[in-house]
């Protein structure tokens, strides 16, 4: 009875008004599934939500439009099926700007990290340069000689009275070039090495070797560097063979050798010559 | 009864005039948006969505010519229709290839970095003074 009241309300007012009638056609319940839970299933994305939230609006404005006019004209209705068309397409866009826009957070966080890696590189090639010249000038003063055990510096004979353990006034310098040296590189260590002849009873040599040896250690640590950093050995006339009196320059009974580490901080032990060590 | 007899011609004249003008401008409408969909197509071409998103351009391409095609038998609407769809597909082989793009390019960066990230670890573990103490 009410559709029929309707309907003649439709035909008088179209009778009368023509096509203004349009606006009072009942609206019939029209949806499209599929392209609402395309929309609906890229909205949920957190990167579309975070990238591309104008793409889902427009794709929601064309759903929409497209229930609407399938309210309108039945969901058959080309213009409808056009409209839900545009919705699933804006949302396939939405989707890809979000891809897009991710892949473009990653290429700026990897170009950032590249640009630290690059840095940092270049601030550890300079140091390291910055060490290298430092190590080749204090090899150049103190005539150090590179070997697998460290930098082996061998002390002026002259520190040393014959027969004395007690640093002459004048003994300075190239304690002075290795303390700062060691001031400079805090992971190295040094050992300080001290030999006699065989002249002599063998415990006062080794005893006279220990106090010499002593007496450089402890310029090094009057000189600044930790006491846990130094050692210091005599050897007595241990080494005195004849080979090694013929290998080494410079009288023997006073030599003395100072062993400076390398980063690592160890010094391997002193082999005999004869046994075959460079 | 008069009354509304008038006002009803008065409409019936109303709406003949702008039939005239919503045909007229449907015409104006679909050569607009068959510009909108061509330069959305050129747009993705730039973008080299024929290597990137090939599929996507095609369909964009097609229904562009369909378009056409409509526009020429005088469906305006159709033409219309095909034009609004030729232009929202080249919009999306537009963005696919920059996403394809992109990601490309990200896994490219990717690769690099590891590689670098490799280096710069090697390098730290080996500084030149451990070669000669």
């Amino acid at each position: 009875m009410r559709v029929m009241t309707v309907s003649l309300a439709v035909l008088a007012a179209g009778a009368t008004w023509g096509l203004v009638a349009c606006e009072v056609t009942p609206r019939k319940s029209a949806d499209f599934p599929q392209a609402r839970s395309t929309v609906e299933s890229v909205a949920a994305q957190n990167d579309v939500i975070r990238y591309a939230s104008p793409d889902v609006a427009r794709a929601r404005d064309y759903l929409s439009l497209a229930e609407s006019r399938g309210a309108e004209h039945g969901v058959d209705d080309r213009v409808a099926a056009h409209y839900a068309y545009l919705a699933t397409q804006s949302a396939r866009i939405a989707d890809q700007r979000a891809q897009e826009q991710a892949a473009q957070a990653r290429i700026r966080a990897a170009e950032l990290e590249r640009e630290r890696i690059l840095h940092e590189a270049r601030l550890a090639d300079e140091q390291r340069a910055r060490a290298t010249e430092l190590l080749d000038g204090f090899v150049k003063g103190t005539g150090a000689t590179r070997t697998a055990r460290g930098l082996v510096i061998t002390l002026d004979h002259a520190l040393f009275g014959k027969g004395r353990a007690k640093l002459n006034a004048n003994a300075g310098g190239s304690l002075d070039a290795i303390a700062q040296f060691l001031a400079a590189h805090p992971e190295r260590r040094v050992q300080v090495e001290a030999f006699t002849d065989s002249v002599g009873a063998p415990s006062y040599n080794l005893e006279l070797s220990q106090s010499r040896a002593d007496a450089i250690a402890m310029a090094f640590i009057g000189r600044g560097i930790d006491a846990a950093r130094v050692r210091a050995l005599g050897y007595g006339e241990w080494f005195a063979t004849p080979e090694d009196a013929a290998a080494r320059p410079g009288p023997p009974d006073r030599r003395v050798e100072v062993i400076v580490s390398n980063d690592s901080g160890v010094i391997p032990a002193l082999l005999p010559i004869t046994a075959g060590v460079p | 009864m008069i009354q509304l007899t008038v006002n009803g011609l008065r409409n019936a004249a109303w709406c003949v005039a702008a039939f005239g003008i919503v045909a007229c401008a449907a015409t104006q409408l679909t050569t607009e948006q068959l510009a909108v969909a061509q330069h959305s197509i050129e747009r993705a071409e730039e973008a080299e969505a024929a290597d990137f998103a090939e599929v996507e351009l095609t369909t964009a391409r097609n229904k562009y010519a369909a378009a056409q095609a409509a526009a020429d038998k005088q469906d305006a609407e159709l033409a219309s229709l095909l034009a609004e769809q030729a232009a929202i597909d080249a919009q999306l082989a537009e963005q696919t290839a920059r996403a394809k793009h992109s990601e490309k390019r990200a896994a490219q960066l990717d690769a690099q970095m590891r590689e670098l990230r490799e280096e710069a670890l090697r390098s730290t573990k080996s500084p030149a003074d451990a070669r000669h103490p």
